[in-house]
């Protein structure tokens, strides 16, 4: 079945984030970077080198902290798959940015692909209590941020231009898992992996519809790094609830 | 008593062929060919044509030399067709090293600066867009190797929406014999024509080899 990528989603989620009063994550000086690196007619590989030169010399503050959130639910759609998209948080005492990017229910239950609204994200701001919920909450680094950032805001801009890769949205929210979960451990092993590519090893895949699968992959990525897992007590309280402001903004038809 | 002919007895008419579909189906991205020319690639280089695309990169030491030196020999074959009816289009896969002056310069390297044959290159998002909608396996492991891209032959016509891909090691008759099946539908007379053309292969190599050789 194909659906259709949700530019109302998209517009409403980025509406929402807006609305928040927290600071618009600021990636002018990574876009200002690639295109240097552009112009300069540096390679792909030269750049992948300075990402992880440096990811090597990036110091961990108490003042701004770095998190990815892999979340999932099963049983919300017909054929009992359910939302699944990955998270970033980026926090300082005084803000937060918050987006989300995946497969998300809109108002009738239907899968959409694209920025996730707040109202669904929030939902897994603190830890799941339910079986048929995942939540794998990694603290990363700040270049990690803002690597993993670069993936989702292509996935981003690829919804927003109706320029997904794949007629099935399922298929495209696998890639993005993927990208998103393999480009942390680009320069070093940071989270234990799971090789999501449709081997032979890959049970996943082989066990499950393409709509399920992120949520079984995070399933599995939770298993394989609950030490890494931050649980809620490791996170600053004001991460942890929905935010005050309201949610009920209008979308654009 | 009046007859009417219920059929025509010619195929060249195609008045059921469908419109073009491509404008929905293929990215109308910015690129920049070989001469550095900026092209959009639906509206400028397939809109209405019949076009052979494969990709490749100026560093690929594996298959992109032996598949452009086969598709020298293609371009050989085609003769006149090409630039006319029928265009080569070559898209990087690597756009962060191929700018157009190193597409040139391995078009040059391997004789490939050839009427209707452009080397292409774009922005990384745009030239993933059309690798995707190109050649797409619907297998997230093979749609992330490159390598796998560099393998496979893309031919479209357009004008009647008909896609095909083939493998351009295939013998160079099979890669010819598809891109035949993707020309333009032709009149009873150009069909007998081509007919007896064959045949007359077909008769000098049964009476030089014995039996038929090529397809």
């Amino acid at each position: 079945m194909l659906i259709a990528p949700a530019g109302q989603g998209i517009e409403q989620g980025i509406d929402m984030m807006r609305a928040r009063s927290r600071a618009r994550v600021s990636l002018g000086g990574l876009v200002l970077l690639l295109c240097l690196g552009l112009l300069l007619g540096r390679s792909g590989m030269a750049l992948a080198a300075d990402a992880c030169e440096a990811e090597s010399q990036w110091v961990a503050t108490q003042t701004q902290r770095h998190f990815m959130v892999l979340a999932g639910r099963s049983d919300v759609f017909y054929d009992r798959s359910g939302p699944a998209f990955v998270m970033l948080i980026k926090a300082t005492a005084e803000t937060a940015d918050i987006g989300a990017i995946g497969i998300y229910a809109d108002d009738v239950k239907h899968p959409r692909f694209g920025a996730v609204p707040a109202a669904t994200y929030e939902e897994f701001l603190s830890e799941s209590r339910h079986a048929a919920e995942v939540m794998l909450r990694l603290e990363i680094s700040g270049p990690q941020y803002e690597r993993v950032l670069g993936i989702l805001q292509s996935w981003d801009r690829r919804v927003r231009e109706t320029a997904l890769l794949y007629p099935d949205i399922a298929m495209d929210n696998i890639l993005l898992v993927k990208q998103a979960t393999e480009e942390l451990n680009r320069c070093g092993t940071t989270i234990a992996a799971y090789a999501l590519d449709w081997g032979l090893e890959d049970e996943i895949s082989e066990h499950n519809s393409a709509r399920r699968i992120p949520f079984e992959y995070f399933k599995r990525l939770r298993q394989l790094n609950e030490s890494r897992h931050v649980p809620d007590a490791a996170m600053p309280g004001a991460l942890l609830t929905a935010s005050d402001v309201p949610q009920n903004l209008p979308t654009k038809e | 008593m009046n007859r009417r002919e219920l059929f025509s007895g010619s195929i060249g008419e195609c008045a059921a062929c469908p419109g073009q579909a491509g404008a929905e189906l293929i990215p109308n991205v910015a690129l920049r060919t070989h001469d550095d020319v900026p092209v959009r690639f639906y509206d400028d280089l397939v809109k209405g044509k019949q076009v052979i695309i494969n990709m490749m990169y100026a560093h690929c030491e594996g298959f992109c030399p032996m598949i452009t030196s086969r598709l020298v020999e293609i371009h050989e074959e085609l003769g006149p067709r090409m630039g006319r009816d029928v265009f080569m289009y070559s898209i990087t896969l690597k756009p962060e090293e191929d700018d157009p002056a190193a597409l040139k310069g391995f078009a040059e390297m391997h004789h490939a600066l050839l009427p209707g044959w452009k080397f292409l290159t774009g922005a990384a998002f745009d030239i993933e867009t059309l690798r995707f909608a190109l050649f797409r396996h619907d297998h997230i492991k093979l749609d992330l190797d490159l390598q796998v891209h560099a393998g496979r032959l893309r031919i479209i016509n357009d004008s009647i929406n008909r896609w095909l891909h083939v493998a351009p090691m295939a013998s160079k008759a099979t890669v010819l014999q598809h891109i035949a099946w993707a020309d333009p539908p032709k009149t009873l007379a150009q069909r007998m024509e081509d007919n007896r053309k064959q045949q007359e292969q077909i008769d000098r190599e049964v009476e030089r080899f014995g039996y038929r050789k090529v397809i």
